[in-house]
């Protein structure tokens, strides 16, 4: 007897968490269809949307930034594997400005223009920060 | 469209290669949707043989192949279409795949490029593969150690093939495909569950209580390989146990299949894979009169045939194109980093704090008074193969993060514990599920 009161407890709560799990992921969608303020993590990729018709047949792109990439600096880290993936098969070189192309992604710039000043080179483009500059003395 | 003609093709590939093997006609539904998810890992190891071995590029090959393999399986066997028949009972899975498909293609939207690892790892992997042609291996390349270059190549080589039949780069591709493989994941586990019990509504919630948690949702939208983890972990054990009920020998080749195709999805899909498949062949062995060799390959020479078949991309990948991992130090040599008893006190201490956690709605209490309720039954015959293989898998996923000194384990823990949780949450509940229904 005892079991049989059992059972139709642990139906009743798999009842009510599969109605509350149905609920919730309505409201989870509703919410995804009408958000239009919340900015996604993969947005950090777009403003390297286009270069890869540039680099088309470019084997590596030097990719400069004055953050940190690693587990402690988790936005300049998504931003430096959205922009990989973007330009994917061209090769970012992370912090080697060796290229033909170089990519500066730094915090502001002026961070950027200053380095591209000190390397030598000619910027080219600025898309949301993001700054193409052309090594003369770079490798294809 | 194109999408389609691939779906098409990868569901008439997986139709054929499951008549060849089995006698006994699966119900139509079900046959459909294990036809779909074994399609799809035939794909994507077409892919692999053209693509990544024999280093052709040519986008035409990899398609070629698999219409040339269906055709012959269709003179292997004659095959007449499945009889379709409209119950109750199907017009309910139908149901509760669409209610199912609403929430996941938003989030598929939502998140159109999926989450971190699906362009830092998998996705970026399949363009390399698809635009750099023989140039592909640099992604190997130590540099990007961030992307987990051992990993096996499953799931990008699935979304490869789909390009090569549409002849360009579409991030659409893993985007619907990663919708497929969810509502295949939850049509295999609703229809199989029917097939094997007969029960319709206790299934329905069991779909539901794991397919429309919103966590579980963005992981199957995230374009992660765990998705495809699941459902071949699922699909496997699922064709053991109807093995078990129709006393077909050769639903059991299928689910070495499943698990050989299981291994090239993910670096744990291959430990889950040998757990698994050394846990059904020890099940099978004769119990009387002591174990002869001889005993041993009459009944499972075929089934470790088909395993070694189905996983030699994994083989032929791990022996000779996998790079070293260079996330990994050894905790019991290393001087630097060794494993101390703070580690493992986190690692005993951690997946408690998991389990209960509010990402999951209360799954594992559930799970956990579901195993209580079924007792016994859970640990005989093939049920009790899924028993010992979830726990012999998460004994050595814990062992690993015990081992693997090279990350912080708090943080290594909280990013990876939930997602290996997610993949094995399909197979926990047709256990569960079978159990209590039998």
């Amino acid at each position: 007897m005892w079991q049989r009161r059992i059972k139709i407890i642990f139906l009743a709560c798999v009842i009510f968490a599969a109605a509350f799990d149905l609920w919730r992921a309505y409201a989870q969608a509703v919410f995804q269809f009408q958000d239009h303020a919340t900015v996604p993590l993969h947005s950090l990729g777009y403003p390297f949307m286009g270069l890869e018709s540039l680099f088309k047949d470019v084997p590596g792109v030097g990719y400069y930034t004055d953050q940190t990439i690693d587990s402690g600096n988790p936005l300049a880290t998504a931003q430096f594997e959205l922009a990989q993936y973007m330009l994917a098969p061209t090769v970012l070189d992370l912090n080697h400005p060796r290229w033909r192309w170089d990519i500066f992604a730094c915090t502001s710039p002026q961070t950027a223009l200053e380095a591209i000043k000190r390397l030598g080179l000619v910027p080219l483009k600025t898309n949301h920060g993001i700054i193409l500059a052309y090594n003369p003395r770079g490798i294809d | 469209m194109i999408y389609l003609l691939g779906l098409l093709i990868s569901l008439t590939a997986g139709l054929l290669f499951i008549r060849v093997f089995a006698s006994k006609r699966l119900e139509a539904v079900l046959h459909l949707l294990l036809a779909l998810s074994l399609g799809l890992g035939l794909v994507g190891t077409s892919a692999f043989y053209v693509h990544i071995l024999l280093n052709q590029f040519n986008r035409f090959i990899p398609v070629a192949v698999v219409l040339s393999g269906t055709l012959v399986s269709f003179f292997i066997k004659p095959f007449s279409l499945p009889q379709l028949r409209m119950t109750k009972a199907h017009a309910l899975g139908l149901l509760v795949l669409g209610l199912i498909a609403v929430p996941l293609a938003v989030c598929a939207h939502y998140y159109p490029f999926g989450g971190w690892d699906a362009w830092s790892c998998w996705n970026l992997k399949a363009k390399f593969i698809f635009l750099g042609h023989e140039h592909w291996k640099e992604v190997l390349a130590p540099s990007f150690w961030r992307s987990n270059t051992q990993y096996p190549l499953l799931w990008p080589l699935i979304n490869v093939w789909f390009w090569d039949l549409g002849g360009k780069f579409s991030q659409a591709v893993p985007m619907l495909n990663s919708v497929v493989i969810a509502l295949l994941t939850a049509g295999v586990l609703f229809f199989g569950l029917l097939e094997l019990t007969g029960r319709m509504w206790p299934n329905l919630l069991a779909v539901f209580i794991i397919m429309a948690v919103p966590f579980n949702i963005i992981l199957y939208a995230s374009q992660y390989s765990d998705s495809l983890l699941g459902l071949y972990l699922l699909s496997s054990f699922l064709c053991l146990l109807l093995a078990e009920k129709y006393n077909e020998a050769n639903f059991r080749i299928l689910s070495m299949v499943f698990l050989g195709l299981m291994s090239f999805a993910k670096d744990e899909g291959l430990a889950a894979a040998v757990i698994a498949a050394f846990v059904i062949y020890w099940h099978l062995l004769p119990k009387k009169n002591g174990v002869g060799l001889k005993a041993f390959w009459k009944d499972n020479g075929k089934l470790i045939f088909w395993f070694i078949v189905a996983a030699l991309p994994t083989v032929i990948f791990k022996l000779f194109l996998a790079p070293k991992n260079v996330a990994f130090i050894n905790g019991l040599v290393s001087a630097d980093k060794p494993t101390d008893w703070a580690r493992l006190a986190v690692i005993a201490v951690y997946p408690w704090f998991e389990f209960i956690s509010a990402k999951w709605g209360g799954f594992w209490l559930l799970a956990a008074g579901g195993i209580l309720l079924a007792g016994k039954k859970l640990w005989r015959t093939a049920a009790g193969t899924i028993g010992l293989t979830l726990v012999f898998y998460l004994g050595v996923v814990l062992a690993y993060y015990a081992l693997n000194t090279y990350f912080e384990i708090g943080w290594w823990m909280s990013t990876t514990l939930s997602r290996i949780l997610f993949a094995l949450l399909p197979t926990v509940v047709l256990w569960i599920g079978y159990g209590l229904e039998t």
